[in-house]
């Protein structure tokens, strides 16, 4: 039984000196060329919340889907009005992995999301107005299922009333039921929609 | 009809299209996924769960476990619905996917000087990591050729010394066949064994909270992790937290070995599915950065 | 969503998209038509099912959680096991662009939301064809 280590060396390797945790070397490693060390600032800088602007700044530019993981993590943690803010700019992306990677942070969000995320469901994009949907069909906010019944009643885009549906399917209550009746009426051409919107009010009256 | 004390309750009747409602958020919270043949056993503890809760019915409990901030039901609910339990060879076709594909991958084209490290977290009282030492002996043809440290480590310090004493009864020890447990097991009396001495001293048991970076900073350049039925107990971020952590201390092409029933699809896409021996394990890209 | 033509015989679909009522449209449509369903609900899963098992044709929402319909394919065709299993995408985008972008993923169709049962079908026919 040779083969198994007796007592393997405690720390396999001596560790690397703590990487510099004062802040103005953690900032300054957020924009080091190996992503590794990108990743280890982001990750010592969740217990600095003053530093949320200069993490946003990073994920700007960030293009490594390791250093992203641990930024929108650490964004997450440091849930701010002024971080949502930030955030809501990737919405509007080309980079589909930078799009959804957004909409899963804001969807992690505890308190601050809500106002922001409403004010996009008037975008003049309709894929914005979809990923806005599918925010607050995700959150804990109590609020967010009368949003989306109103994104039923004044939304024109099918694909944005689809989303609405679709989320209503898991938090929608029965004062959901009467707009969704309506929505029927309105697309009642739209045999994906009908689907959706029979699926969803037999999930919120149980059967 | 006047106001009364509450009428004892029957069982909160739960429907088709509330089972799958229920189902489809449970599964995206936590990476559980109930096949149609457990619906008794789910229905029993949700209705035990809106009992407990105090709420009237299965639409108030869902809509009250969705929209808590705390999370704290759904850990209730998660608790309730797993079961804890431990012994030798759990799992067993992760072990044989450990020395039939993952070994091998990972010591292809390797220089033998370099040592295999493998963590167990959490290691519970000790049955994962010597399952894995056990395993490694018995079955890898590879095994002599090459110097293997395996990690184990929990929160529980109790349990870590239970561990590190490595003495098990028959409930424990069921699936280890007994050309394997006189080999490598002392009797201790009746219905208890305690594995020999030179296994427990290969292994290195420590203290340790996962959350924590500082605690897990000495783990560098795994190669497996095992962490089977942990980050089902874990909220969304900290679940993250962890997944990151542990690409961080896995050699590139390292890998990650889940429970049966979890899935690293709900955490993260930086590993890679891997598919061996009938079972999927995650590896981190062996180009990555 | 009836159907006149000859059932599909249990050619194996794995539906991909994070939507609960577009998944169970698409089983609902396809199982009509004699195909086997199974269902991922993001990118991860999809290439995790799509590695487990085989499939006759995938169908791949665009924008997911965790991982995005065009990363999805891209991943699919550089692994050698599964990089031969027909794709379609289906997305809410419909700009001039996202096409090529499908494409270019390894895309072998491209669909825009909301997609009529007809269509589905039909396509299904046509890429998963039928196993007897």
């Amino acid at each position: 039984m040779a083969l198994l280590r007796a007592k393997p060396s405690a720390p396999p390797e001596s560790l690397p000196a703590a990487p510099g945790d004062d802040r103005a070397s953690l900032l300054a490693n957020l924009h080091s060329p190996e992503p590794a060390v990108r990743r280890g600032a982001a990750r010592a800088l969740t217990s600095h919340p003053e530093a949320a602007m200069a993490l946003c700044d990073r994920l700007d530019i960030e293009t490594s889907p390791s250093v992203r993981a641990v930024l929108f993590t650490v964004l997450i943690r440091q849930e701010s009005p002024a971080v949502v803010a930030r955030l809501l700019v990737h919405l509007r992306s080309d980079d589909a992995a930078l799009r959804n990677g957004t909409i899963e942070a804001l969807q992690e969000m505890r308190g601050t999301v809500t106002p922001h995320v409403r004010d996009l469901l008037d975008d003049p994009d309709s894929d914005v107005r979809i990923f806005a949907v599918n925010i607050l069909g995700a959150l804990c906010d109590p609020e967010t299922p009368a949003l989306l019944v109103d994104v039923l009643r004044h939304e024109p885009h099918v694909n944005v009333c689809a989303a609405a549906v679709d989320a209503l399917a898991e938090v929608g209550t029965p004062d959901a039921i009467e707009a969704l009746e309506a929505l029927r009426t309105r697309f009642g051409d739209e045999p994906f929609l009908t689907f959706a919107i029979d699926t969803t009010i037999r999930r919120i009256r149980g059967g | 009809m006047t106001i009364s004390a509450r009428q004892p309750r029957s069982p909160p009747t739960i429907t088709e299209d509330e089972y799958a409602k229920f189902c489809e958020y449970f599964y995206r919270k936590t990476g559980i996924q109930f096949q149609d043949t457990k619906k008794y056993y789910v229905e029993r503890r949700i209705a035990d769960r809106i009992d407990k809760t105090e709420t009237e019915s299965f639409r108030d409990y869902f809509t009250f476990l969705r929209f808590q901030a705390s999370g704290e039901e759904l850990q209730h609910l998660v608790n309730s619905m797993t079961v804890n339990e431990t012994y030798f060879f759990r799992e067993d076709y992760q072990f044989e996917a450990l020395v039939k594909g993952i070994l091998p991958a990972r010591t292809h084209n390797r220089s033998q000087r370099d040592p295999i490290r493998i963590w167990s977290i959490p290691c519970s009282s000790g049955e994962e990591p010597y399952s894995i030492a056990l395993s490694i002996l018995e079955r890898w043809d590879q095994a002599d050729n090459w110097d293997i440290e395996i990690y184990a480590s929990d929160i529980d310090s109790r349990i870590l010394n239970e561990a590190r004493t490595g003495l098990y009864g028959a409930r424990s020890l069921q699936r280890v066949p007994p050309a394997l447990l006189s080999k490598y097991f002392l009797s201790r009396g009746e219905d208890s064994w305690q594995i020999c001495e030179d296994l427990r001293n290969s292994i290195d048991f420590s203290l340790v909270n996962v959350v924590d970076p500082m605690q897990t900073r000495r783990f560098r350049n795994v190669d497996v992790i095992f962490c089977r039925n942990m980050l089902i107990y874990f909220d969304d971020v900290a679940r993250r937290e962890t997944v990151e952590m542990f690409y961080e201390l896995l050699s590139p092409g390292g890998f990650v070995c889940l429970g049966h029933s979890e899935s690293m699809s709900r955490m993260t896409s930086l590993f890679i599915p891997r598919k061996f021996q009938d079972t999927i394990v995650y590896q981190k890209p062996s180009k990555a950065e | 969503m009836s159907d006149t033509t000859p059932q599909a015989s249990g050619a194996r679909i794995l539906v991909i998209d994070d939507g609960i009522t577009m998944r169970l449209y698409y089983r609902t449509v396809l199982e009509a038509a004699g195909f086997t369903v199974e269902e991922a609900t993001n990118g991860v899963e999809g290439y995790e099912k799509a590695v487990a098992q085989s499939y006759d044709l995938l169908i791949v929402d665009i924008n997911m959680p965790k991982m995005d319909g065009y990363s999805l394919l891209r991943a699919i065709r550089s692994e050698a096991a599964i990089r031969s299993v027909p794709a379609v995408t289906v997305s809410t985008e419909a700009g001039p662009d996202d096409a090529t972008r499908a494409f270019q993923s390894g895309a072998n169709f491209y669909l825009v939301k909301p997609v009529a049962p007809q269509a589905l079908t039909e396509l299904a026919r046509l890429m998963a064809g039928g196993r007897s």
